[in-house]
């Protein structure tokens, strides 16, 4: 099974120009559900209506208004909205290019896949000196009148592209440092330290399962046929008192399973 | 959810509480969005300026319905309609639902961002005594991640733990099943390419290489040009309408609304000392040997008051709700 392009573009970096074409890397899995109306499950419409008589307001006849402060907005109308649309060249500008570490995982957003379009040769060529230089390429494009700000990688031997949040939606992590009260002692630490490391491993995503999605595929099957559900609540927990005591033991346990 | 009787800041809500559980020790946490919505989301009126809303409708019936009248329900493949109760939501996913069970630690760089779903910011209850600081301080030095996965609002979460500046933040991570790869989209075999083109374009790569980000690149280039419009037509007293009661056209204000004021989260969870992370000033990591410097510098300067969106948030999260778990 393979996937349509969603966009072509070509990467411009100095005076080179790489044609690619732009592939989603995500699969949608989620389960979907209607809202129906309770009484006899008709499947329910939105609709836009005017908030303080009810009445529906035709697709023509809505607006968008910004807002400026706390109490005005002003609206724009479409002409207005479209002349503020940017124009698409096709261009992937590449601005710089930064150690991986330089961008944080909140920076993160949608993940592409870029694929080769008519040269290959160029293509590969680039995926071939961006993982050689273990960096990330800061990149702005045009796409579909939209803004976007990405970073290319290279992985496998193919291209990616991830585009990032904006710069002002990144909230900042300022220093820490909690009271005396809630400080670990030395002893502590070091027991920490011991546990991490005893259940440290690789990443392996696929070892992972959604299983809330599994048992939700079969709640509804079982309700499709009409079996009876028994329902269980959730219940929370404690928190823990005695740190130390719980460490020590946790690392026992981890031990323990590591041997047997 | 319950109000917030910290009044200063009515916008800082968690989005959910649990137990963050590693080995014995348990964790009584509360998460928060770490990133705000982008500032170009607009209000949805009509063309005199009144407030519009969304509202679910009964075709049959004719009528606008409560949230209250309305069920979720799956198709299957045979047409037929399977309502599912919250309850049956909930019973999916019993013990689940309330934890986050750290199963293993891994080294945060092994994590490709493609998994980089959508980051949270844990704050420790107040019942979570020293454990949220252990555990801040054990990850950072160790440079790792502690995966898990927790339930929330109808949908299961795999999230890297991670910590940063003393502070833990739950990064959601997609399932591998929900990745493609290079074969599953049906990209070509990686071919040797000629080496005189590898060096040209790596020669590009080292022209253009820095040590770090430059904000200004990261801007919202479509937001500011929007609001520098706006204003400049509001100067005109051209379309210019009051604020109340308006909704965000795209529906996204259930995440409007959960903006933090994250100094405030801190202070009062933490029991914190806060070192300068006023705007553009370089945020020292205590106990946080291993994070990166100019990261720290790039994402402090990245500081931004956050917004406060009081009238629409409470409509908007009430229509979150009866969309949750879709």
């Amino acid at each position: 099974m393979s996937a349509r392009a969603i966009w072509k573009g070509r990467l411009v970096l100095g005076k080179h120009e790489v044609a690619v074409k732009m592939y989603s890397a995500v699969e949608d899995q989620a389960v979907h559900f209607h809202l129906l109306h309770e009484k006899d499950l008709t499947p329910v419409e939105q609709r836009i209506v005017r908030k303080d008589n009810g009445r529906e307001v035709p697709k023509e006849a809505q607006r968008k208004a910004m807002p400026l402060d706390d109490q005005r907005a002003v609206i724009l109308e479409p002409d207005e909205l479209d002349r503020l649309e940017p124009e698409s060249d096709r261009a992937i500008h590449l601005l710089r290019f930064v150690p991986r570490d330089a961008l944080g995982d909140q920076w993160f957003d949608r993940p592409y896949y870029l694929g080769p379009d008519d040269d290959s040769d160029a293509y590969f060529a680039l995926a071939e000196a961006l993982a050689d230089k273990e960096r990330l390429g800061i990149a702005r494009w045009v796409m579909r009148d939209k803004r976007y700000v990405g970073a290319l990688s290279a992985a496998d031997g193919y291209l990616r592209m991830t585009t990032l949040r904006r710069a002002d939606q990144v909230v900042a992590v300022p220093a820490v440092r909690p009271d005396k009260a809630r400080t670990p002692s030395a002893a502590e630490v070091k027991l920490a330290e011991q546990l991490v490391e005893s259940i440290t491993g690789a990443f392996e995503p696929e070892q992972w399962h959604n299983e809330y999605r599994a048992r939700l595929h079969k709640l509804i099957d079982a309700k499709a046929k009409g079996t009876k559900l028994r329902l269980v609540a959730a219940k929370p927990k404690e928190a823990t008192g005695d740190l130390a005591g719980s460490l020590r033991a946790s690392l026992a346990a981890a031990r323990g399973k590591r041997v047997a | 959810m319950p109000d917030d009787d910290r009044e200063p800041s009515a916008a800082v809500r968690p989005f959910w509480s649990g137990t963050i559980t590693f080995g014995l020790v348990s964790i009584p946490v509360d998460l928060y969005a770490a990133v705000t919505p982008r500032r170009k989301s607009m209000k949805l009126v009509d063309q005199e300026g009144h407030p519009l809303g969304r509202r679910y409708w009964c075709p049959k019936d004719e009528k606008v319905l409560d949230n209250d009248e309305l069920v979720r329900g799956y198709e299957t493949e045979s047409g037929k309609m399977v309502v599912v109760t919250d309850e049956e939501f909930e019973s999916a996913a019993p013990e689940k639902s309330r934890d986050i069970d750290l199963k293993s630690f891994v080294a945060l760089d092994e994590i490709s961002p493609f998994f980089f779903e959508r980051p949270y910011f844990l704050a420790p209850d107040e019942r979570a005594g020293k454990a949220y600081a252990l555990l801040a301080q054990t990850m950072a030095r160790s440079g790792k991640a502690g995966i898990g996965s927790f339930v929330m609002r109808g949908h299961e979460y795999l999230v890297a733990i991670v910590s940063e500046n003393g502070m833990l933040r739950a990064q959601v991570l997609r399932y591998a099943d929900e990745l493609r790869t290079p074969e599953s989209i049906g990209l070509p075999e990686p071919a040797k390419a000629p080496a005189a083109t590898v060096r040209a374009l790596a020669k590009e790569i080292d022209a253009l290489a820095e040590p770090a980000l430059d904000l200004a690149e990261m801007a919202d280039v479509d937001a500011e040009t929007l609001h520098r419009f706006a204003e400049q037509k509001a100067k005109s007293g051209q379309g210019v309408i009051a604020m109340e009661e308006l909704e965000d056209e795209d529906g996204e204000g259930a995440r409007s609304g959960e903006v933090i004021d994250l100094m405030q989260v801190l202070r009062e969870s933490l029991g914190a000392s806060v070192a300068a992370a006023e705007k553009g000033t370089k945020a020292k990591g205590e106990g946080a040997r291993s994070s990166a410097p100019k990261r720290t510098a790039a994402k402090s300067s990245a500081a931004t008051p956050a917004a406060k969106k009081p009238a629409a948030t409470r409509t908007a999260r009430k229509k979150a709700h009866a969309r949750a778990a879709t």
